[in-house]
């Protein structure tokens, strides 16, 4: 599946998949985080009002923090020379494999709240079932990332409700924000290849399909409860991580641009 | 400092009667005679003291030029928040512009216990009508001006923050605590990130050197013109106890050799120490760019005012339907 | 000081934020923050107060909720009250004098004492 080759597999003690399927783990989660963690650091310095952008920009910077331990993990794995700001920065944008949900650019604040809150969410499933990974890093990585995640989902759910008992234009701008990612929330949780040797090695405890299962129960309870349409099914599952948006490609151009003028130099 | 962030633990009292001003039994020119005589002695004002129109202005005007300066201050940074060349600068410089966000917040915070909203204070910097410090009005043209603007801008403005700890006005200096504790990470990261480009490529020490050849005469009108000490109100009445001119100097003496020991020159062939005097001789400023530039006709002042207009309208939304500003005021 | 309209979760108002720097010390007085309610308060308190790990425990307080107190007469009454404090028993004279009477003229020196 060349369109799932985004680093340099050539490790050895390939096995049964288990190296492979770990490292597409690793990067599928920092990659998600990193892409969240930048769009939402727009927000630093242009929020609703000043007390919420120093939160906001808390929040992104977490994620950032999350995405350069999980590269961190992945550089040990992989093991070929490259540190976590190389697999981070040095990759073409179609190398990147987060999920298509976070494709969409932060937009007005609604969409920010809606996008954090789906992603927040199915997160926190995804975390909850690496809890006891037997790769131990991972595992003891996930503790802690768990514990900040906790901050994230309390200041996303307080928003949502907000917006959502708020009549007039911030429930129609809640409303619009479901109708414009709705379809693509679930392709965090959508498989990856190599997942029967994920579950298989007890890296994750069980199949994304069953994660993803829980994740919509939980969010269906809370969308009943404020009175929000249903979320609809993923569009497209088979492609939940590849085929990235313009938006995207503009925010790498810009995220590399200063990387690419010196090549090989430190910052 | 054993205790970098401690502010006093005194909450503003809704009277202090020991202090005669607050006597409103007294007639206005003997409450502003003990007033004048509390704060000339080094005494301190909190919110709800009574307070000479004169200094109440005086001090609003202060502290919301600062606040401004902090909230557009957040601008030339945040164009390059997205370009952050590793992960480490990348969270380095948003918690940087982060913190500027969050001294907006505890200025406009002090302001508007003085009396005026902050939608009020946003209004008449969008307007034109308040000012923000020159620095804030020029481009920012590459990553080397990253640098140099956490490093050098911070520390003139920290030189000036730390002078103002003292301030007659309590909440004000007990903000500028916080504030100076805050910053001086800035400079340290600024500072790094100068250093290491200086020791990296040749393209990388060139592009430090030309940032700085732009930036050097802005940093120099920073603190502003010499003014006379005894005509100065702000320095009358303790809001600040430092002149221009004091600061600039303090300036200079920290940081001119410490750029020197990089191998990096100053575009100013008269920069130099005094030994017979101890001052720091220098090439005068451009007033006239600084009263052109703070007037709002730098090169990016009304790009950037009109960008935080642009947004304002974005959010308002939020602020009407979640955010509520109050309704009638007290 | 207004007496605000009660809480409708929207209004902006500002809650004075107290903050504890390490365990065993008191809540001391940071600073204050807008907020609608008591949940963003506190959220707004720990960015302003305690994103960078400074504090260990926030309170936030609506403004309109404290009660103060700094009337002069209730604070710094005029008539003596040095009983009450440890600065109103000065003692060096009286000891000397008892010493002497007891055929010591220099205090004991204590074993590991200070």
């Amino acid at each position: 599946m060349t369109a799932f080759e985004p680093i340099a597999m050539d490790f050895a003690g390939a096995g049964d998949g288990r190296e492979r399927a770990l490292a597409l783990l690793l990067l599928s989660m920092a990659d998600d985080e990193f892409v969240i963690g930048f769009s939402d650091s727009e927000w630093t310095g242009i929020g609703p009002i000043l007390e919420e952008d120093v939160a906001i920009s808390s929040i992104a910077q977490d994620e950032l923090g999350h995405a350069q331990a999980l590269y961190t993990l992945l550089a040990d794995v992989v093991a070929d020379g490259r540190d976590a700001d190389a697999i981070a920065y040095d990759r073409p944008p179609e190398g990147y494999i987060h999920a298509r949900l976070l494709d969409h650019p932060r937009g007005d604040w609604a969409t920010t709240i809606v996008r954090r809150y789906l992603y927040d969410t199915a997160d926190a499933a995804r975390l909850e079932a690496l809890a006891d990974s037997t790769h131990r890093p991972l595992a003891e990585l996930v503790a802690k990332i768990r514990r900040e995640e906790r901050y994230h989902l309390m200041h996303v759910e307080t928003w949502l409700e907000r917006l959502a008992r708020a009549p007039g234009e911030p429930r129609d701008r809640l409303l619009a924000a479901l109708r414009l990612v709705g379809q693509d929330a679930g392709t965090v949780l959508s498989p990856l290849p190599g997942e029967p040797a994920l579950v298989r090695h007890g890296i994750v405890a069980e199949p994304f399909g069953a994660i993803e299962g829980r994740w919509r129960s939980g969010v269906a309870r809370t969308f009943s409860r404020l009175d929000l349409p249903p979320l609809p099914a993923t569009r497209n599952p088979g492609r939940a991580r590849t085929d990235h948006s313009d938006a995207f490609r503009a925010l790498h151009a810009e995220l590399t641009m200063v990387r690419r003028s010196e090549v090989a130099a430190t910052w | 400092m054993t205790d970098p962030l401690a502010l006093d633990p005194v909450l503003p009292p809704r009277e202090r009667s020991a202090l005669p001003f607050n006597d409103e039994a007294l007639e206005h020119d003997e409450r502003y005679r003990h007033f004048e005589d509390h704060v000339t002695r080094g005494g301190k004002v909190e919110a709800t003291d009574w307070m000479p129109d004169e200094y109440r202005t005086q001090v609003l005007r202060f502290v919301e030029m600062h606040a401004n300066s902090e909230l557009m201050g957040v601008l030339p940074e945040r164009e390059w928040l997205m370009r952050a060349p590793t992960l480490r600068r990348k969270l380095a410089l948003t918690a940087k512009v982060q913190d500027e966000v969050g001294h907006a917040q505890l200025l406009y915070r002090v302001a508007e216990d003085l009396g005026k909203p902050r939608e009020a204070m946003f209004d008449d910097l969008l307007a034109g009508k308040t000012k923000f410090h020159n620095v804030f009005h020029y481009p920012t043209k590459s990553w080397a001006d990253i640098g140099i603007i956490a490093w050098l801008v911070d520390a003139a403005a920290i030189v000036a923050q730390q002078a103002l700890r003292d301030s007659s006005y309590a909440p004000y200096a007990r903000t500028m605590k916080k504030i100076c504790w805050e910053e001086s990470v800035h400079i340290m990261h600024g500072r790094d990130v100068v250093v290491t480009m200086v020791t990296g490529t040749p393209g990388q020490r060139a592009a430090i050197q030309e940032a700085l050849d732009r930036w050097w005469g802005p940093l120099m009108q920073m603190h502003g013109p010499r003014s006379d000490r005894s005509k100065d109100r702000d320095i009358h009445w303790r809001i600040k106890a430092k002149t221009s001119e004091e600061l600039r100097q303090e300036f200079l003496g920290i940081y001119v050799p410490r750029v020197w020991e990089l191998g990096l020159t100053l575009p100013d062939p008269n920069l130099g120490l005094d030994p017979a005097t101890g001052e720091w001789r220098y090439t005068e400023p451009d007033w006239d760019e600084l009263r052109t530039v703070v007037t709002n006709h730098g090169p990016k002042s009304e790009e950037r005012l009109q960008f935080r207009r642009v947004n304002r309208e974005a959010t308002r939304w939020v602020r009407e339907a979640i955010l509520a500003a109050p309704r009638a005021a007290a | 000081m207004s007496d605000a309209a009660p809480a409708d979760g929207r209004t902006l108002e500002p809650w004075e934020v107290f903050r504890q720097e390490k365990d065993g010390d008191p809540m001391r007085h940071g600073g204050s923050v807008m907020a609608p309610d008591a949940t963003l308060a506190l959220h707004y308190a720990r960015e302003m107060f305690g994103r960078r790990q400074e504090s260990v425990h926030l309170w936030v307080v609506r403004r309109t909720d404290i009660h103060d107190l700094a009337d002069v007469d209730l604070l710094q009454p005029p008539l003596d009250r040095s009983f009450k404090k440890p600065g109103g028993y000065v003692m060096r004279d009286k000891l000397a004098a008892a010493r002497e009477v007891s055929g010591q003229s220099q205090p004991k020196a204590n074993k590991g004492a200070r």
